[in-house]
């Protein structure tokens, strides 16, 4: 999420030439111009990851608002209509700001050296769709100063709420999702575009490492749904500004359709914030316990069903909008044979450790929590599959804890897990290995208090999106806001870390975990600012 | 062409053996497989369709 | 061997213990108290135990391995990375544990979906933020809203044991009939659930869900909106009081006779003093959520009434508002939930609170000629 600047040319040719070094050093500008205007991938991977911390931190602060309002039933620090600003807020900043760009950031920095590239493909276009990112988050961050307040209408926007009886700065959100969009566009085009380009010679597709793997295939997901959420937040727009009428049934449009519209981007959109994090977290348990990933062809395939499927069940979020029974049981069948696939990574995973040589350094943890972690999301899933099921838990704290489930113990854990493992590559420094476990248990700790508690309160009746509750879901919404507190906390220890681990820390050497098999564990840690100029010679790993 | 439905269907169930993959893998060119893989989305589209169908009667 | 059975035992034994808790202490789904919310409850819970079942198995294998295979421990990594057979099994099984699980969920939605060959329909109204509860055929229709008294959401005064979620007018049915729920909007999305009846239905602003409920046993039975719906989201609670068919036709006929008591007056003349007494009662009830009860409203959604120069200077602009609401924000059209004379109190009362005064009453008559266009 954060890292160290690479550091400058003019000490980067001491390095041993093992990877292929620039010929000449050229004077990159400096201070603000050089960030500002910077091309290079590993630059760019760390403004994406800095912006995503930062996010993680905005997010982090509208969930402890909501978190200190439930703590207790009655109305005590907050006004509804602040309180659904709130809720909403915290869902962009965190899905648009904080997750999608980490794993952006990620990719930047680990696509090019695990395929063996110089750099990204299409290093300008890399600058723009990065700095489109803060001036798309100024702008929604920005709505918290206009007559009317932010956005109140939930982060899914269900018109007519978001539409007829929306604020009016609800403009203002929909061209900041715009940007960040095209930004998502432009940052997938480019992976696709070096993923299939610029391989070392030698590596095949089926070469690749699964983080690579996965990115490839998320990037498709991408480009494919990214244009839906464009067009249907355009309909937005017109409906608020232009008197179009498509989802005022008064003028003959249907509120129904923007909720198949935005699922229909939303669902392969939870992908795209896991499967990354499959792909990390596929890289990290081989290398801990000293052995290949098993199923490596599976683990593809899966990843390519669970992509292929995520386009075919976006109405299990609808369950209870009054689709048709063939349409009910179509989405049910098509969300149960999903769970299969996933089911697949799980046991591959499992299996791998199976036998294997294991140690517990922090990325190794975090990885561990993932698996466990997002298997209890996956089967509060499951069960929210169960269509007649979900008219009882839809729309509860059970969906809530659900989702936050394989979200942040998912797609967050996964995140740091990949920040842990990469931080030496990064900095050449190791991360302080007592401080990062307490890290870890903090998080953990943190994080189970805040969701389990979830599942009761939303099977005992809660309903999501409330400021104030009845009295039976008090005990409930006490221990997951102290949970909120401490796993809140607990994050700032990981920012100490990782600026600890930037200014100093143990030595790392070029290969810094000793199961580590792919390509950046042979260019030198800290990695220089310009690698495998020359491309490396690559010979394919038994996978 | 049979090779390539039975590869697909692999991809679509999430199991495939690492010594077809390989096969899979060095034939040139990954037109054929995404044809048939459209075509087999599809027709799991239609059967998903068609089981709901008769279900629902 | 007889380690393993005792740890069967005992594993059962705890998730007996288990399921009895979460039955009894508001930890899990409510049984409830229709056939329906019944199976649903049993769906739930099968799906849960097979869940468990193979988290035990996973989990197992996943710790095992980790104790197992630590390289403190010595352990030598082995290079195996494949076996087909395993794999295609592991994805079968789930495979058929879903097939399975499939069949009686498909079973449950099917009789969710039955609407047809009811006694009885009543259409359900949300606005924000209310319900409007309508018999059809019976001539019977109220809105319901909360009851919670204001000072126990602000912390002045101790929360009630059913805080927010009480109302003043229950929806009351009858115990083994078959009734048909027509659900629609009359502004954004809300959603009707009470979880002890296993419905849930989204109200659509201009389109009509169908659902249905025929409830076992007698009882209040609460729930709330669970779709967000604006600001007072958390505040428009459902309960339904489900009482013997006898007592709910003698219910019927009371609330007729009530109704047509409450909208009697048209023909007369009404004084000031009973127009603003009413006025008031009507207002809190209806208005003050939006508009505050010290008519100072939260613009720019909810205009203040107080001090309202312009609005008191055009009495047929404030009367055309409360009866037809305005198109494209959150007033509703009052005609359709208050009658007349409550309707005519209330702008009377608007138009003389708050230092307005400008005398003027609002007959009834007048609101119901209007009505009548």
């Amino acid at each position: 999420m954060a890292s160290h600047l690479p550091p400058k040319s003019t000490t980067q040719h001491e390095q041993p030439a093992s990877a292929g070094m620039a010929a000449e050093p050229h004077a990159p500008p400096r201070g603000l111009k050089r960030w500002l205007l910077t091309t290079n991938h590993k630059e760019i991977g760390t403004l994406y990851l800095l912006l995503s911390l930062t996010m993680f931190f905005v997010g982090g602060l509208f969930a402890m608002v909501v978190r200190a309002e439930l703590f207790q039933p009655g109305l005590q620090l907050i006004e509804p209509e602040f309180f659904n600003q709130m809720t909403t807020m915290h869902g962009l900043i965190m899905i648009f700001g904080a997750v999608m760009p980490a794993f952006v950031g990620l990719a930047n920095w680990m696509v090019p050296l695990q395929v063996g590239a110089p750099d990204m493909a299409l290093p300008r276009l890399n600058n723009f769709s990065f700095w489109l990112l803060p001036v798309a988050f100024t702008l929604l961050l920005s709505t918290f100063l206009m007559p009317g307040g932010a956005p109140n209408f939930g982060w899914t926007s269900y018109a007519p709420l978001s539409t007829t009886y929306a604020p009016p700065s609800t403009t203002f959100f929909i061209l900041s999702l715009h940007l960040a969009g095209i930004s998502s566009i432009l940052g997938a085009i480019n992976i696709i575009a070096t993923i299939l380009n610029l391989r070392a010679p030698g590596m095949r597709l089926m070469d690749m490492s699964l983080f690579v793997w996965t990115w490839l295939i998320t990037a498709f997901l991408l480009i494919a749904v990214m244009p839906v959420l464009a067009g249907v937040i355009t309909m937005m727009l017109m409906d608020i500004n232009f008197g179009t009428s498509f989802f005022n049934a008064a003028g003959g449009g249907d509120p129904v359709m923007f909720q198949h519209l935005f699922w229909f981007f939303g669902h392969p959109e939870v992908y795209i914030m896991i499967l990354p994090a499959f792909g990390i977290v596929s890289v990290i348990i081989p290398t801990f316990a000293r052995k290949p990933l098993f199923g490596y062809a599976s683990m593809v395939y899966a990843t390519a069903s669970i992509a292929l499927l995520s386009f075919l069940v976006w109405a299990h979020h609808m369950f209870t909008v009054g689709l048709p029974l063939v349409a009910e049981l179509f989405f049910m069948y098509s969300t149960m044979l999903i769970a299969v696939p996933t089911g697949v990574k799980v046991f591959n995973w499992v299996t791998t450790l199976f036998r294997g040589s294991i140690t517990f350094e922090p990325p190794m943890l975090f990885a561990l929590a993932f698996v466990v972690l997002f298997t209890i999301g996956g089967f509060s899933g499951l069960m929210l599959a169960i269509a007649p099921a979900d008219f009882q838990y839809h729309d509860t704290y059970f969906v809530v804890a659900h989702f936050h489930y394989v979200l942040v113990p998912g797609a967050v854990f996964a995140i740091m897990a990949g920040v842990y493992y990469w931080l030496p590559k990064w900095t050449g420094h190791y991360p302080h290995p007592q401080l990062s476990r307490w890290h870890f248990w903090l998080s953990v700790i943190g994080a189970n208090l805040t969701f389990f508690p979830m599942h009761f309160a939303g099977l005992a009746g809660m309903p999501r999106r409330i400021p104030d509750y009845a009295l039976q879901f008090a005990d409930f919404n006490m221990v997951t806001s102290l949970g909120a507190f401490l796993f809140g906390a607990s994050q700032l220890l990981f920012v100490v870390v990782v600026v600890m681990c930037v200014r100093g820390g143990q030595q790392a050497p070029a290969k810094a975990w000793d199961g580590g098999v792919d390509l950046e564990w042979t260019v030198p840690s800290p990695a220089p600012l310009h690698t495998f100029e020359t491309p490396p010679d690559f010979r394919p790993p038994q996978h | 062409m049979w090779r390539v439905i039975a590869s697909v269907l692999a991809a679509f169930f999430g199991v495939q053996k690492e010594s077809r993959r390989r096969e899979d893998f060095s034939r040139r060119g990954a037109g054929a497989f995404i044809v048939v893989g459209v075509l087999l989305a599809l027709v799991l589209v239609c059967l998903i369709a068609l089981v709901a169908t008769l279900a629902a009667r | 061997m007889r380690m393993r059975k005792r740890l069967v035992w005992t594993a059962s034994g705890v998730a007996l213990a288990g399921s009895a808790v979460a039955r009894a202490s508001g930890w899990n789904m409510p049984v409830g108290v229709t056939d329906l919310s019944q199976d649903i409850y049993g769906l739930h819970m099968t799906i849960f135990w097979i869940c468990v079942v193979i988290g035990i198995v996973v989990f197992g294998a996943f710790f095992f391995s980790l104790f197992r295979y630590r390289r403190s421990r010595g352990a030598k990594p082995s290079r195996f990375h494949e076996h087909t057979t395993t794999e295609v099994l592991w994805t079968l099984v789930p495979l058929l544990i879903l097939v399975v699980m499939a069949v009686p969920a498909t079973a449950t939605l099917k009789a969710m979906y039955d609407t047809s060959e009811a006694d009885m329909e009543v259409m359900i109204t949300g606005q924000q933020w209310r319900w409007r509860y309508e018999y059809r055929g019976e001539d019977v229709s109220f809105t319901s809203n909360l009851a919670t008294p204001r000072e126990q959401i602000d912390g002045q005064s101790a929360k009630g044991e059913h805080y927010l979620r009480e109302v003043d007018e229950p929806l009351v049915l009858p115990v083994d009939r078959k009734v048909r729920l027509l659900m629609t909007s009359d502004d954004v999305i809300h959603s009707w659930w009470v979880p002890e009846l296993g419905v849930k239905q989204d109200t659509m602003p201009g389109f009509v869900n169908e659902n249905w409920v025929r409830i076992n046993e007698p009882g209040t039975y609460r729930g709330q909106c669970a779709e967000l719906c604006g600001r007072d989201h958390a505040f428009m609670p459902i309960v339904v009081e489900a009482v013997t068919p006898e007592r709910f036709a003698s219910w019927l006929d009371e609330r007729r006779s009530a109704a047509a008591e409450a909208a009697m007056g048209l023909d007369r003349e009404w004084g000031m003093d009973e127009l603003m007494e009413r006025g008031q009662e009507v207002y809190a009830t209806s208005c003050a959520s939006c508009h505050q009860p010290d008519g100072s409203g939260s613009p720019p959604a909810f205009p203040a009434l107080a001090g309202n120069q312009a609005l008191m200077d055009d009495r047929e602009r404030h009367v055309e508002t409360v009866v037809n609401g305005v198109a494209g924000s959150s007033m509703a059209a009052f005609r359709n939930i208050l009658n007349p004379v409550d309707i005519a109190a209330v702008i009377t009362y608007e138009r003389n609170a708050w230092g307005s005064e400008t005398g003027e009453r609002v007959q009834p008559s007048a609101i119901a000629e209007r009505l009548a266009d």
